[in-house]
């Protein structure tokens, strides 16, 4: 190493052959010369500098230093990176010594384990950047895939009619969600790139194939029922079903799959909370279809789906609580501000659908209608809400740094932290 | 000691030769100059932060890590304020004074940049593609794809990649991916005045870093320690950082976690097979309630 020490000023005569040398030399000449000549084009000194304020996150547009040059990668020795004075023979920056690989393991998992220390000074991670949009096609999403198990349900039971409703309400549903979530993208334009490649890793690019393929047969399936093709339409509806199991549980996988504390630690009860929410509002959206082309209300399809539309927000709202309860410190998140009013409203809303079901013999008729409505304010409220305890739990530094260290959910043990606020 | 690399599954370039390259910043020798930050918007064309004092209690008036701060000098003030989110004050350094300006431990410096993840959340969670290994192992985000879909930026454990507002697409920092092409090195490497940034091959760069953190041992200090590289397998950040750091405090007093890795890689597994799970569950569990109610 110490032999090339002046590998960019001079010529590293040990380890260059003559003919390497001289080589360089007049590589470098070129390159002046080149820069010389580049000089003079441009006229005047201003207009070869770029400026200093440029176009925002993307790099300035760059030459080669020599036109058609060898790529250089390690051939020269990166001998740019060693004019410096720290790799000198008289300094002692560095211990001339065998490291104690060991010992710097140990000192490094001192420092990385255990307790956290007394102070956190954030910025710890970014926020997600979604707005309104993601949570809305969230909503709309999980009401496509739950209208789709209803459809695939009424096909399997016998009843043509309903399928076809709950056919066209899964696909009226999915309408909104391309343009949604375009319309959440930071290049709009560009919507197209999401299908670029398929990358089972990354859930976001599967849930844009499982997009396309649900709204595909979605689509196909209430246009075949528009056509008069029953069995082509029943295949298309088994088909968005299956999708649909995917395509209802992904956004809680999606969220899931992040480093935000609150939705990471929540990785085994987002999906099936999602999926919950979804089947509740299909099943809900469906009844309210169904009531709206007049089916009778003792109709044993329109009663099934009140039953299944309540049992599945039980299912969610048990699962909440139980998360909620696991989650310990990170709970906070879910409990504060706007995403702690909004999970309020949405208990509240889904108890009340709840209640309207289970009061039915009891209330007047038109009851049954607010279960739907309350059912599917409450799905909105919780997918809003979701979204929104991202944000304040990534931005609570705190509780970063504890997920970090295992300190963060009821089951580990608690730790005292003090935190520099720092934005 | 052996390289950490990246699994072959992911889109990367690859080139016969190429070897892997990193930082590392040797926080012990930073005097918090800001060159670094300035050397690299000056390279990469990126516009001003701006000169205000947007941190309470810190003299840091970058505030961190941005779509158009690729380089950021965290300033850490170990200096007690008196009370509320003022900047401390420091006291003159003529005459009588009892807070030392040569003690490094009054006040830390710490040059922030992408880490270069060995299992890179980014690069995991990104569905366009945009986001790629390089044959130097580094993660680049190419703008020319990038449609800012934003899911790169709570899938970074670290809080590095960031949306522009006004852009719309993700940026961060490249490693002067166009500077290491043409054997350059990068351009904050290359203004730091101290070298607290050095640049190279990793494996020489990790072993420089071990001797380094051996050296301020024998010296005393014995709170420094290496972030993010050398460590034992099981227990590497991220697999290993591309840009790794020596630091002398717990790793949150700089705002680094204690512990990370890619979240794909950490909860794809479980939280896709409860998902699906339920979701199966789910399309049959309306079957089944639909026809028990044709059957009463």
């Amino acid at each position: 190493m110490s032999a090339n020490r002046n590998g960019a000023g001079g010529h590293r005569d040990a380890a260059m052959t003559r003919g390497q040398a001289a080589q360089a030399r007049s590589r470098a000449d070129q390159a002046r010369e080149a820069e010389q000549r580049r000089g003079e084009q441009a006229g005047d000194a201003e207009a070869v500098r770029p400026p200093a304020l440029g176009t925002p996150a993307s790099p300035g547009p760059w030459d080669r230093a020599q036109e058609g040059a060898d790529v250089a990668l390690h051939e020269r020795d990166w001998g740019d990176a060693r004019w410096s004075f720290l790799y000198g023979p008289d300094t002692d920056y560095a211990s001339a010594a065998e490291s104690d690989v060991e010992a710097l393991r140990a000192a490094a998992r001192d420092a990385r384990t255990g307790d956290p220390p007394k102070i956190v000074q954030g910025q710890m991670m970014k926020p997600p950047v979604w707005t309104w949009e993601i949570p809305l096609y969230f909503w709309f999403g999980g009401m496509a895939s739950g209208s789709s198990f209803v459809a695939l349900a009424c096909d399997l039971v016998g009843d043509e009619r309903a399928a076809r409703v709950a056919r066209l309400v899964a696909a009226g549903a999915i309408c909104p969600c391309p343009p949604l979530l375009i319309a959440d993208l930071g290049r709009p334009e560009r919507f197209y790139n999401m299908l670029r490649i398929f990358k089972p890793r990354s859930p976001m690019s599967m849930g844009a194939w499982a997009l396309a393929a649900f709204s595909g047969s979605a689509f196909g399936a209430a246009g075949a029922d528009l056509l008069g093709r029953r069995r082509t339409a029943q295949a298309l509806g088994g088909l968005a079903a299956t999708v649909g199991s995917y395509f209802g549980s992904y956004t809680g996988i999606l969220l899931a799959t992040t480093a935000v504390p609150v939705w990471s630690r929540s990785r085994t009860f987002l999906g099936p909370i999602f999926v919950a929410t979804a089947t509740a509002t299909g099943a809900a959206a469906v009844r309210t279809a169904l009531s709206a082309v007049d089916t009778p209300e003792a109709e044993p399809t329109r009663q099934a789906l009140g039953r299944i539309a309540t049992g599945a927000m039980t299912v969610e709202l048990v699962l909440s609580e139980v998360n909620e309860r696991r989650l310990g410190r990170l709970a906070l998140a879910l409990h504060e501000g706007t995403p702690g009013r909004l999970f309020t409203a949405a208990k509240w809303l889904a108890r009340t659908g709840i209640a309207a079901r289970v009061g039915r013999r009891r209330l007047p008729s038109w009851s049954e209608h607010v279960g739907d409505a309350a059912h599917l304010t409450a799905a909105l409220c919780f997918r809003y809400a979701w979204v929104e305890a991202g944000k304040h739990s990534a931005r609570d530094d705190e509780a970063v740094a504890r997920t970090a260290r295992a300190r963060a959910t009821a089951a580990e043990p608690d730790a005292e932290l003090t935190v520099v606020e720092d934005r | 000691m052996s390289i950490p690399h990246a699994a072959p599954t992911e889109i990367a370039i690859h080139r016969p030769g190429a070897q892997r390259m990193g930082f590392f910043t040797d926080t012990t020798t930073c005097i918090g100059c800001k060159a670094c930050e300035v050397a690299c918007k000056q390279w990469n064309d990126l516009p001003a932060d701006g000169s205000v004092f947007r941190k309470g209690g810190s003299y840091d008036h970058t505030g961190s890590l941005s779509a158009n701060t690729w380089r950021h000098v965290r300033f850490v003030e170990t200096l007690q304020p008196e009370g509320g989110p003022t900047l401390p004050s420091i006291p003159p350094t003529q005459g009588q004074h009892d807070w030392d300006l040569r003690d490094p431990g009054s006040w830390l410096f710490m040059s922030d940049v992408c880490k270069h993840c060995t299992n890179a959340g980014c690069l995991d969670a990104c569905p366009t593609g945009a986001l790629i290994r390089t044959e130097f192992e580094t993660v680049v985000l190419q703008p020319d794809i990038c449609n800012g879909c934003g899911y790169c930026i709570p899938s970074c454990p670290f809080g590095v990649v960031d949306r522009d507002h006004d852009d719309g697409r993700a940026a961060k920092c490249t490693l002067c991916y166009d500077r290491l092409e043409d054997g350059l090195e990068p351009a904050c490497a290359k203004a730091c005045p101290t070298d607290s940034i050095q640049f190279g091959p990793y494996e020489e760069l990790v072993d420089r870093a071990q001797r380094r953190v051996t050296r301020l041992h024998e010296k005393g200090r014995s709170s420094a320690y290496l972030y993010g590289a050398g460590d034992a397998p099981g227990e590497e950040l991220a697999g290993g950082l591309g840009a790794f750091f020596l630091l002398t405090e717990a790793p949150e007093r700089y705002g680094l976690p204690a512990q990370a890795q890619s979240p794909e890689q950490e909860n794809l597994v479980p939280a896709t097979l409860a998902g699906v799970g339920a979701g199966i569950l789910a399309a049959v569990g309306v079957a089944a309630a639909m026809a028990f109610g044709r059957r009463r």
